[in-house]
């Protein structure tokens, strides 16, 4: 039976390399197990749909649609402004704030689009004013831009907490670790790498008018920064469910786009309604005959058998957890985050039990892994969208966007792997 | 045949061991025609999807609560009160017993054959908080998560607490954080594996009797020879018996291993005390649900038992 | 059609943070237990899915990856390649289509309720459906589209 899954998988990557939309891979997948493997395809619905209903997935809507709104309301280009105003001046600065101002709006949106979008169009033309390459700068915010995935909430965190029945919560905060030590990452590199352009810099600016101007940015910006305080306070601090938070945060986001910050007008906040269904739809259908896929194997207790299949091959666990990170890198290269966390994780979760690696820090190991995919040609949905946004030829972004995840990512996933704490720190400092 | 079987618990927890006990019992007396595949922690779907692909002959068996979405009168099975000691609940729910009989009704007409009743324990409240007048169905401002089934709502509404719905997915997290601070719908065992780490206090309140069924699909019973439906059959009827014998010590077994391992509070509760709650709970609560059932449908079980 | 798709999702999508909100708001603000609430956000949910899967079907914006598409060179080869895609996306489609339709009729036959509300699940469960036969006609004027522009391309 398992050589019929991966004739399935194959099937799968062969009508996803066609250009097929994902729904119909999976669908192509379910044909070959029910045609050849004799799977039964009858009740599969019944239980697909009741998945697809799970109010925990609830939440990936919510927080899609929150990002979308921030980046047309003006709440996302306020938070830049605020962290602009502590380091633009600085010889490489702004470098530094692309990385950061992706990290403080990956604490509102759950999806790794929102950065590039948000604050791709203001950032992109401001770094090449000031001197730096404009493919490098593209290829610098789009990389950052996937931060969304790596700092809570998280879109990937809550499909892999679902899917593998481990606490959400907990899978928020093992990517943490490692996506803030991408964003110094990033930050160190782009410092470094400035030395090289022939920057413009503004005339630094006394102790005095550097305060008054944090001041007044700060206060233009409370409004937005109260928004992961009252994400990430409620649901750490109790008060609701992420699900419940990612609703609070639209409810919020409205107002405050429309009245304070102005750029929410009916037009496109139709539009980011709209926008926000559509790709959630996309995701969903996908998620429904993919879950149906999953079943299927778990049904023929296919994991079970990889897991004797890959230990009669070797046991080591430095070596199997090498392996998981190139079969990842592999997968990302030409899937998306979803499809690779809902693929991969319940078919290797039996795997890491058994050679010790926690469900929590498998979450961060797959979430640094699949958020990696975005950037990574070539299909790579992050950086074609940032070669969009950047008006450059993709060709021309990928270079500096591979030194940048040589640099920046690639330490990072093996440090997830390899040194459990960098993921586990912080939810065990939170008792899960 | 080869049979697939789902249950809701994780691996190794009793019912595990006790079903893989029956498929081995069932091996040998068919002469290993009919293997049965355990499923255990509702990999197969929770159980209200599982009873479907049941009724549809997708998965073969399960030993389960009663999914209620099909047949609402199927909650007659988890009326809160209907019990209140192992005596009773043994004529009402053990062999030839009055819900036990309409249940197998139910089933069937769901294409569903039901092979034994499972008695598991009576449920209580579980509470990550101290608990506020635990003996007393009087309002105490404590939150708690309850399963999307009416008859727990208005039961914990009876009892004086705030009643959440929040999804069993999210509900060990909620707790966790303090969204909600306890959980009604489930017993010591229930808590014991599924909320260990916020289970600060338990009270036994006997909420309602947890009686799980092992069922069949008809169409996969059908395909099984004469002899072999007699032995399968023949073994469920052992595996009941079985469980009615220990089913009372064990739950006293579970609420000590919180008080043991867990270092949980087990509130001590009187006669008066229990009978009070059950009193509000039946003024308050049973007049809905069985108007909900149909009420002289429902009735009609009541009388039977004696209420 | 672009119209009412954005004011019928929007529509949809503002429903459903706003019943969520509610449920925050009514617990830990007013302290009272609302019941049904959150069995009655499954139906639009659920059809916000479907819809927004079809509107994805309409505007062509299903994930795809368009691996192959990098050595294409040819306008001519990437027609012939989108109209593979489509011939493969219908034939799958249909075959889900016939088990969406199963799952149908199972859901009107059985005619299942929601746990306190009672409300019958078969006005989400036909979403599906629904969803799905939008999807495949779609699906179906988008291969028409490449099937002309492939016919016209071939008489020049
Ligand atoms: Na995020
Ligand atoms: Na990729």
């Amino acid at each position: 039976m398992i050589e019929i899954a991966l004739l399935s998988i194959a099937v799968l990557v062969l009508t996803l390399t066609l250009g097929v939309p994902l729904p119909y891979c999976f669908g192509a997948a379910l044909m070959v197990m029910y045609f050849i493997g004799d799977v039964t395809m009858k009740g599969m619905m019944i239980w697909g749909f009741q998945q697809m209903g799970n109010p925990v997935l609830l939440a990936i809507p919510l927080f899609v649609l929150a990002g979308t709104i921030m980046s047309e309301s003006g709440i996302a280009a306020s938070l830049l402004r605020f962290v602009n105003a502590f380091i633009g001046h600085v010889r490489g600065g702004l470098g530094v704030v692309a990385a950061v101002s992706c990290a403080v709006i990956g604490a509102i949106s759950g999806s790794g689009l929102t950065g590039i979008a948000a604050i791709g169009p203001l950032l992109i033309p401001e770094m090449e004013k000031r001197g730096y390459p404009r493919e490098y700068a593209t290829a610098l915010i789009a990389n950052s831009s996937i931060l969304g995935l790596l700092i809570p909430p998280s879109v990937t965190m809550i499909v892999y907490g679902w899917v593998t029945d481990t606490s959400i919560l907990a899978c928020f905060l093992a990517t943490l670790g490692p996506g803030l030590l991408i964003m110094v990452n990033f930050s160190v590199v782009n410092l470094w790498m400035s030395r090289k352009f022939n920057l413009h810099l503004d005339e630094k600016p006394t102790f005095s008018e550097l305060t008054s101007e944090v001041t007044k940015r700060g206060i233009h910006a409370f409004p937005a920064l109260l928004m992961p305080v009252m994400i990430l306070g409620g649901i750490y601090g109790g008060i609701m469910t992420p699900t419940e938070a990612a609703a609070l945060s639209v409810i919020y986001a409205i107002p405050v786009g429309f009245l304070i910050y102005k750029g929410l007008r009916w037009d496109n906040f139709l539009m980011a309604g709209k926008e926000a269904a559509t790709a959630v739809g996309a995701i969903m259908v996908m998620i429904l005959f993919s879950m149906i896929l999953g079943q299927m194997f778990v049904y023929e207790s296919i994991p079970q058998q990889l897991v004797s299949a890959i230990f009669g091959i070797t046991e080591n666990k430095v070596l199997l957890l090498i392996f998981i990170n190139i079969l990842l890198f592999l997968v990302g290269m030409v899937v998306n985050d979803v499809t690779a966390i809902i693929l991969i994780a319940p078919l290797l979760l039996p795997l890491m039990t058994a050679i010790g690696v926690s469900p929590v820090q498998f979450a961060a190991i797959m979430g640094v892994n699949t958020a990696m995919g975005g950037v990574t040609p070539p299909y790579a949905s992050i950086l074609y969208l940032g070669a969009r946004i950047g008006n450059v030829k993709v060709t021309k972004v990928i270079p500096p966007a591979m030194m940048l995840i040589v640099t920046g990512y690639v330490p990072v996933v093996f440090l997830t792997s390899l040194w459990p704490d960098l993921s586990l720190f912080l939810p065990r400092l939170f008792g899960y | 045949a080869d049979l697939k079987m789902s249950h809701v618990r994780p691996q190794d927890a009793t019912i595990d061991k006790e079903l893989r006990a029956f498929a081995a019992q069932v091996d040998t007396a068919t002469g290993g025609d009919v293997k049965i595949e355990i499923f255990p922690a509702s990999a197969l779907g929770d159980y209200t999807t599982v009873q479907e692909r049941i009724s549809v002959g997708a998965i073969d068996m399960a030993t389960q609560p009663a999914g209620t979405a099909a047949d609402r009168r199927m909650q007659i099975s988890s009326f809160p009160f209907l019990a209140s000691n192992w005596e009773e609940a043994r004529k009402i729910y053990g062999p030839d017993g009055p819900v036990r009989n309409v249940m197998a009704d139910l089933y069937a007409e769901q294409d569903i054959t039901m092979l034994a009743a499972y008695p598991v324990y009576f449920g209580g409240i579980s509470l990550n908080t101290d608990p506020v007048n635990p003996g007393e169905p009087a309002a105490n401002g404590i939150k708690v998560r309850v399963p999307g089934i009416k008859s727990f709502q208005l039961t914990g509404e009876a009892l004086g607490y705030i009643p959440s719905p929040i999804p069993f997915s999210e509900a060990f997290t909620a707790i966790q954080t303090g969204v909600v601070d306890g959980v009604i719908g489930s017993g010591a065992e229930g808590y014991y594996a599924s909320f260990r780490d916020v289970t600060k206090a338990y009270i036994p309140a006997n909420t309602h009797f947890e009686v799980w069924y092992m069922i069949i699909s008809n169409g996969s019973l059908a395909e099984l020879d004469a002899e072999d439906q007699e032995a399968l059959k023949a073994a469920a009827a052992a595996f009941e018996a079985q469980r009615w014998t220990v089913a009372e010590s064990d739950q006293a077994a579970w609420e000590q291993k919180l008080t043991d391992d867990l270092g949980t509070t087990v509130v001590a509760l009187t006669p008066e005390q229990l009978s009070a709650m059950a009193a509000k709970v039946r003024s308050d609560v049973w007049p809905v649900v069985l108007e909900d059932v149909g009420a002289d449908w429902g009735q009609a079980i009541l009388d039977k038992v004696g209420q | 059609m672009d119209r009412f798709s954005k004011y019928l999702l929007t529509a949809l999508i503002g429903v459903v943070a706003l019943g969520q909100f509610v449920q925050v708001v009514t617990r830990y603000v007013l302290q009272i237990p609302v019941m049904g609430l959150e069995e009655t956000m499954l139906y639009p949910t659920l059809w916000l899915y479907m819809l927004g899967a079809v509107n994805a079907s309409r505007e062509n914006t299903h994930i795809r990856a368009n691996v192959l598409e990098i050595w294409l060179k040819t306008p001519r080869q990437h027609t012939i390649l989108a109209i593979v895609g489509e011939i493969i996306s219908l034939a799958v489609g249909l075959w889900l289509l016939s088990w969406a339709w199963d799952f149908t009729r199972y859901s009107w036959r059985v005619w299942k309720e929601s746990p306190t509300l009672y409300i019958p699940t078969f006005y989400s469960d036909v979403a599906l459906v629904i969803g799905l036969g939008l999807m495949m006609l779609y699906t179906l004027v988008h291969l028409w589209s490449h099937v002309r522009i492939l016919a016209k391309g071939a008489e020049q």
